[in-house]
């Protein structure tokens, strides 16, 4: 517990609706196979359309599809599609922005010229470009979306990493004789992948809305599997008669990119440095009884 | 100075590329020094006059353009990859600024574990042992290994990293400005710290500081660097009491006296106008260009280092003048 204090304490900083909107988020997408009342694919053109009921909590759709549990089935299929995405991306880009920050010189040049070429290019186009040739699907579309993400994170952990390399504490380790493998697997990676983590909690949110933009377009995700994006296409034309089948995967998506930005925007801005705390003021009162016995031994 | 020097440097360069295309920063100008073991050498001069880089040419954080450093005999400048990782450890570095020379996400007992291991020292068990001996030789109590870095105070945190150094056995100390960034209260102890462990562990240290009262209170010899070059260099108290290059007396003479009648009396022009640009130094003797007693001759050669006294030599053409107290750079300029 006295551990936790701390994280607790900086998490009791942040803005609290965003923090449970993606905490609500995070649960639902996790368990989201045990928690949906009722199976989200199974159809009743009998009940379509219907409205809120006891055994529909958020009414059916037009194939007669539970909304509510379709909602949380497709929050399980964002977050992990999202988490793929952002991981594959980031592993790529704090790869490349690892090396390119600790050698410098013309692998830096290289590695980076690369990046500029990606970032050029709007994700959404390489993306599309992507699922052109290979075909529309889940994996598709995560690696597709992974590819045109890779270059942001790589221009972040590159200046990251460049600033870390050229903090003393590394040359300190150079000194002492430490070698290129330990200064960069124990200090350079660790600190560039903590660092990088902050910017991903921002980008989480506009992923979300990639993956549901490729789902809205039918380039995504594929039905039967709900997803928002997909979910909203679908009750398209049905907007004037139920517009609730159009309005609450849309508030749901809004809800995750917003919660996501204002999260990762806290985060971020909670790395100011913090006043003194009473561990460093006893520190401190260490230190001054500590003089006197210097001074006798001088 | 019987015994050989531990670590001898020998027209040591280091040059930057300009910000102006083909130009070159000379922020390190044929430099020669000697260290003998056990000592405390006092490296003195302006900020910008690039006595930092060659601190850091000499243990490797910048690269020499020309020049070698030897250590125990070795030239350092003939090995590379984990040969000359081993080699150099004998030489470590203490940085000025404690704040940012520890990793902030270790604690006290994994930076030290960490150093020792690297150091080579294999056993788990032994190196915990060394941690405590470490603490202990820096003043620190042996609690404070389970603390994070971040936590400590400037005074704790610059022990930490003199601790640090000592993991791997230096022969060497070079101490960039290790009390600059401290309170004045804490530098006395750090200070005395320094004085002890070179008592102690025989550790020869090159102390490099803007600080003259430091470095006359420890350091036994002093070399004065300006504008990238040694302009002089001696034992310690005769080059305090009879400064030889205009460039020293001018910089001792702008040291504040705290009696303020003493302060008034003082009849030094101090220094003026600003060290010139290190990408094109002034021809000959860099210094002419502040000096109160250049002439012509000055523009054209680069004076030779005079020896003034076994162990004192000064690169002024008036340095047997100035140490025989016939001349003085410190009369007011305008009567001659």
């Amino acid at each position: 517990m006295k551990r936790l204090n701390p994280i607790l304490a900086r998490v009791n900083k942040m803005p609290r609706a965003a923090l449970i909107t993606i905490g609500l988020f995070i649960a639902l997408g996790t368990f989201a196979p045990w928690l949906a009342p009722q199976d989200p694919s199974a159809q009743n053109l009998l009940e379509a359309g219907g409205g809120p009921s006891a055994a529909h909590w958020l009414g059916t759709d037009h194939l007669g599809r539970d909304t509510f549990s379709r909602l949380i089935i497709a929050a399980n299929t964002s977050l992990v599609s999202v988490g793929s995405v952002l991981g594959i991306a980031m592993t790529i880009g704090i790869a490349m922005g690892t090396i390119a920050g600790y050698h410098r010189g013309w692998v830096d040049d290289l590695l980076m010229r690369v990046v500029d070429v990606g970032l050029s290019i709007p994700s959404l186009i390489i993306a599309l470009a992507v699922i052109g040739i290979v075909g529309p699907g889940y994996w598709t579309m995560v690696l597709a979306l992974a590819l045109a993400w890779w270059p942001m994170s790589g221009r972040i952990s590159r200046a990251v990493a460049v600033s870390i390399m050229s903090n003393p504490h590394i040359e300190a380790l150079r000194v002492l004789g430490a070698s290129p493998w330990r200064i960069y697997f124990n200090h350079l990676l660790p600190g560039t992948i903590g660092a990088v983590m902050v910017y991903a909690t921002a980008d989480a949110g506009v992923a979300a809305l990639a993956v549901a933009t490729l789902s809205f377009l039918g380039l995504g995700i594929q039905p039967p599997t709900p997803e928002w994006g997909q979910m909203l296409v679908d009750a398209l034309p049905y907007l004037e008669s139920d517009p609730r089948q159009v309005l609450l995967p849309g508030l749901a998506l809004t809800a995750a990119v917003i919660g996501f930005n204002t999260l990762g925007e806290s985060i971020a801005l909670n790395r100011i440095p913090k006043p003194l705390t009473r561990r460093m003021l006893a520190a401190r009162r260490i230190e001054v009884a500590g003089w006197a016995r210097e001074n006798v031994d001088a | 100075m019987t015994h050989a020097p531990v670590l001898k440097v020998e027209n040591l360069q280091t040059r930057f590329k300009s910000v102006q295309r083909g130009k070159y920063v000379h922020a390190v100008d044929d430099v020669s020094l000697e260290l003998y073991p056990g000592e405390i050498v006092g490296l003195v001069g302006e900020s910008g006059c690039g006595k930092s880089t060659l601190g850091r040419t000499i243990v490797g954080l910048e690269k020499a353009s020309g020049g070698r450093v030897l250590l125990d005999g070795v030239d350092l400048s003939g090995l590379s990859g984990a040969a000359l990782r081993n080699s150099r450890r004998a030489l470590q570095y203490v940085f000025q600024d404690p704040y940012s020379s520890l990793n902030e996400r270790q604690t006290v007992g994994e930076a030290l574990d960490e150093a020792l291991l690297i150091g080579g020292l294999r056993s788990q068990h032994e190196r915990n042992r060394r941690t405590k001996e470490l603490l202990d030789q820096v003043g620190l109590t042996h609690a404070i290994k389970d603390r994070h870095t971040r936590e400590l105070s400037g005074g704790q945190r610059q022990r930490v990293a003199i601790a640090r150094s000592l993991a791997v056995n230096p022969r060497v100390l070079i101490c960039d400005e290790p009390v600059s960034a401290l309170d004045l209260s804490i530098r006395a102890q750090v200070m005395n710290l320094f004085l002890r462990l070179q008592r102690e562990l025989g550790v020869a240290c090159l102390f490099i500081a803007h600080d003259l009262s430091l470095v006359r209170q420890a350091a036994s010899r002093v070399y004065v660097m300006y504008l990238g070059k040694i302009v002089e260099h001696g034992p310690s108290q005769e080059l305090y009491d009879r400064p030889s290059h205009p460039y020293s007396q001018m910089l001792l003479a702008s040291v504040p006296v705290v009696d303020p009648r003493v302060e008034k009396l003082r009849s030094a022009p101090l220094m003026v106008g600003e060290v010139p640009s290190p990408t094109s130094p002034p021809s000959g003797c860099r210094f002419r260009t502040r000096c109160p007693l250049a002439f012509d001759e000055c523009a054209r050669s680069t004076p030779p280092s005079y020896g003034l006294s076994p162990d004192h030599n000064a690169a002024c053409v008036f340095a047997a003048d100035l140490y025989g107290g016939k001349r003085s750079a410190l009369v007011r300029q305008g009567a001659g």
